[in-house]
């Protein structure tokens, strides 16, 4: 490790100012899950480290009229034991529940996942699904993007050195709206996910598809909306017969992303049983509520 | 630098360097040895210790980020040369072979009960996923884990 | 008879020690004036090599770089001496030890590690078995064959008997590479007692090859060596072959100080055995009512660039190749073959774990083809007191095999009912 200086920030503006202060040579440091095995094989080698881990208003969830705002070092294990995620976003519950192990999600951040960008971070589909915003601040101003262009590398939206992201928020789903999220690791725990396939759906009074937004991990670079999808599915009547009409063109995207790879045969296949589970979590939330 | 902590009851201001993991200043710094490193990137859960009431994995905490926090170790969880009901139900159920996971294991036990004390065997299984061990598997682990609970129940009730 | 301990459950001596953290491992001893390691480990299969170490001595902190000149018998190996101690000329596989770097803190060796200078000068290298039992392919070891054993078994006439049988499967099967994953990584340390004794802390299947190895590699008597074994984090195999015993050994000869070394997971995998990769062509005939009438089978084993355990567990693989069944006609062939790939050596079942995987399914072929179940082509073939094995063993007592099969039997039907009823409610569904 090639640290020189490390701070525990006790608030917001101290923290930007630190980064402000030492720019490249630093990084943030909150469960430290992903930046304490990069420290040690020498992937990155900052000189400071800055921790936020203690820092309250970034380790809260919060209501604000239709919108849920989470501080970027909220760990797993608070959303997994919130009960706004109960209801129709148990997607985004399931999906911080099948993060690593109960170490890692009670220090593991859903910041963390999206500052680290890695296209098998499980908590970032069923975001994008939401349509969720980060928050990002700095000495400079404040910045809102959306999560999925976070992550697009065309257009250059990272964290900048000096910045910090703060919150990541989105509206509620409505009543008729519920978020689905299936993964598929190769054992329970500790594993990274290989497919991650995440979907808020809307229905309307007669049960057709009234606005829906897909999202998926590791089938591409990075974390994408799949609107090949979206366009298929919207209007139709949601019953199993939507199964067909979304493998098909869920795999008609991956042809044109993945061929060549080697899992690419095997995630192909693999998307179909995925989306079927999401389906079926859908579909139980909407058996149980009367809308 | 300086922190502040207190490490099984016991207040403790130690010099860290900033490249130090709460590990290696439990080990190396305050010979606690009992916490093992098996992997050194979380995987392995053999480094799990308790950190303000939850598991964590000591190789994946900065020792400056422990400053000011309550930490238990496996070694602190005799009380007056009393074994803990977990670490006798371990010794019980025969869930010891090589025991380089054991600590670790036994924490994430303790972590799941000081939450729920009356979990069921899935949740039992889930409690300790993040801990690996490579002789026993898992069952006897499991079942240490509801023996415990038996031998905490009792206490209580004597207790009452 | 009364027995105390016979059907009773009794508490191991060591878990206490265990529950409470208060065992130790080689990696939670300290040892005043200690000096750290690490091990320089080659990044290339197949090369030769030069190093420079003039610029990591420099290193603040670093004490002492140990290569091959150091070592007076650079050799070692549990069979045969193919290992070296560091390697000199050549490197054989990826994690060959190539240097010792010992230094005040672990973060200096590391330092000095990167500093050394290793020119690699690539040769062809073979990776795969069959291709490296051809005269004509890369040699690992300077001009010797590649194949290190081979062990032949006959019994009866396979050629005439197959020519008898109703029906004969041939397939051929692989199993792949396995790593042990103990859950404590290698660790040691080694000082001079006060009389002059090495002493060696380590956590090993065999203290008492460990200490023969050293005496010899060192130049040194038996009794001038000691092993401490402190509790074994899990071993299954891989901690029968040395690993940093004679490094240590040397460095706290040379040094008169303690020297201690802990491995990361990630050395740790390039630095012990692993289970043989195996391939195994069989071919096995039955008469028509199910009896097995004559098998033959070639088993290929990967050792990788060291012998290790190759010669037991290949000829182990050949004996258990049958699996427990009785066959009037066996022919077997199995080879050890060196490669440039990371060596292999002991793990759990040392070559009866592989063969199985062959011998097994080849039942469950034969059974489908000749239309009867699984479960009864076993009963038909199985050992039993009395029976005779392939290389000539009778089995007089202890064959519990037929009482095995049938608990098995009853499980069988359970499950093949349930089967029944699921495909019934899979179709209800899709109606």
């Amino acid at each position: 490790m090639t640290l020189d200086q490390v701070f525990k920030g006790n608030s917001i503006s101290e923290v930007l100012e630190l980064l402000n202060q030492y720019k490249e040579d630093a990084k943030i440091i909150a469960g430290g899950t992903d930046i304490i095995i990069g420290l040690r094989n020498g992937k990155i080698t900052p000189k400071v480290l800055i921790d936020i881990s203690k820092i309250d208003e970034l380790r809260q969830i919060q209501v604000e009229e239709n919108k849920i705002i989470i501080g970027s070092a909220t760990t797993y294990t608070q959303i997994v034991e919130n009960e706004l995620f109960d209801t129709n976003l148990y997607g985004f519950k399931k999906a911080c529940r099948l993060v690593g192990s109960p170490q890692i999600r009670n220090k593991g951040t859903i910041g963390g996942n999206i500052a680290n960008a890695s296209p098998a971070a499980d908590s970032i589909p069923p975001l994008i699904a939401l349509g969720a915003e980060l928050n990002i601040s700095s000495l400079r101003g404040n910045r809102k993007l959306l999560l999925e262009d976070y992550f697009n590398e065309k257009e250059d939206n990272r964290l900048r050195a000096d910045e910090l992201l703060m919150s990541i928020e989105f509206e509620i789903p409505k009543k008729n709206q519920v978020l689905g999220f299936s993964k598929l690791g190769l054992r329970k725990a500790l594993a990274i996910s290989r497919v991650t396939l995440s979907s808020l759906i809307g229905i309307d009074d007669d049960v057709n598809i009234e606005n829906i937004r897909v999202a998926s991990g590791s089938i591409g670079k990075y974390p994408m909306r799949e609107r090949e999808v979206e366009e298929a599915l919207i209007g139709k009547r949601f019953n199993s017969e939507i199964l067909k009409i979304a493998a098909s063109s869920l795999q008609s995207s991956m042809d044109k992303r993945l061929v060549g790879r080697s899992t690419y045969p095997y995630k192909r296949r693999a998307v179909v049983t995925l989306f079927e589970e999401v389906y079926k979590d859908n579909l139980s939330y909407f058996n149980e509520v009367t809308l | 630098m300086f922190i502040q902590l207190v490490i099984n009851g016991i207040n403790y201001k130690v010099d860290i360097d900033p490249n130090m993991r709460l590990i290696d200043l439990l080990r190396d710094k305050l010979g606690l040895v009992g916490t093992k490193e098996g992997c050194g990137e979380g995987e392995c859960g053999a480094c799990t210790v308790i950190m303000d009431g939850e598991s964590v994995n000591s190789c994946m905490v900065m020792a400056f980020q422990a400053d000011g926090s309550n930490i238990t170790t496996i070694e602190g969880l005799e009380e007056n040369g009393e074994l803990h009901p977990i670490q006798k139900a371990y010794m019980e159920e025969g869930s010891v072979q090589c025991g380089f996971c054991i600590p670790g294991m036994i924490m994430s036990t303790k972590a799941l009960l000081d939450k729920h004390p009356n979990p069921n065997r899935e949740e039992i299984r889930e409690g300790i996923s993040g801990n690996l061990c490579r002789c026993t598997g898992y069952n006897k682990a499991i079942n240490a884990a509801e023996r415990a609970i038996e031998i905490l129940k009792e206490g209580a009730k004597n207790e009452a | 008879m009364k027995l105390n301990t016979v059907g009773k459950n009794i508490i191991r001596v060591d878990s206490y020690s265990k529950v409470t953290g208060k065992a130790l491992y080689p990696q939670d001893i300290y040892l005043e004036n200690m000096l750290y390691a690490k091990t320089l480990r080659s990044e290339s299969p197949h090369a030769y090599i030069e190093v420079d170490t003039t610029e990591a001595e420099k290193v603040d902190g670093v004490v002492k770089i140990f290569t091959h000149k150091d070592v007076p018998y650079n050799h070692h190996g549990v069979v045969l001496h193919d290992h070296n101690v560091f390697c000199d000329k050549k490197v054989r596989s990826i994690g060959d030890p190539i240097a010792f770097i010992v230094g005040e803190s672990e973060e200096a060796c590391i330092r000095s590690m990167k500093a050394i200078k290793v020119n690699y000068a690539e040769i062809p290298g073979v990776f795969d078995p069959v291709e490296a039992m051809k005269e004509d392919s890369p040699k690992v070891h300077d001009d010797k064959s590649n194949i290190i054993y081979h062990y032949k078994l006959r019994k009866g006439n396979v050629e005439e008997a197959f020519k008898n049988c109703a029906v004969i499967v041939e397939n051929t099967y692989s199993t792949h590479m396995q790593e042990h994953a103990f859950l404590q990584p290698e660790a040691g340390l080694s000082y001079v007692d006060e009389d002059g004794t090495i002493v060696v802390v380590v956590a090993t299947q065999y203290p008492h090859y460990d200490r023969e190895i050293i005496a010899r590699a060192l130049n040194l008597k038996d009794e001038q060596v000691r092993i401490i074994n402190t509790n074994i984090g899990g071993a299954f195999g891989a901690r029968e072959d040395i690993t940093m015993q004679i490094h240590l050994a040397l460095a706290s000869k040379t040094l008169n100080r303690p020297v201690k070394v802990i491995y990361n997971r990630e050395e740790s995998f390039l630095a012990h055995s692993k289970r043989h990769p195996m391939i195994m062509k069989y071919k096995t005939g039955a008469d028509k009512d199910g009896y097995l009438m004559a098998m033959e089978a070639e088993i290929i084993g990967d050792s990788g660039a060291y012998c290790s355990w190759a010669i037991n567990v290949l000829r182990k693989a050949g004996v258990h190749s049958t699996g427990p069944y009785v066959i009037p006609n066996v022919k077997v062939d199995s080879y050890a073959v060196y490669t440039n790939n990371p060596f292999t050596g002991a793990m759990r079942g040392f070559g009866a774990t592989q063969v199985p995987n062959a011998a097994e399914q080849q039942m469950d072929i034969l059974a489908e083809k000749l239309g009867i179940s699984p479960i009864e082509i076993r009963r038909r073939n199985i050992f039993r007191v009395g029976s005779k094995t392939a290389t000539g063993q009778v089995l007089l007592e202890g064959v519990p095999l037929d009482r095995c099969l049938e608990t098995i039997a009853e499980k069988y039907e359970e499950f093949l009912e349930l089967k029944e009823f699921g495909n019934l409610k899979a179709e209800e569904e899709s109606i």
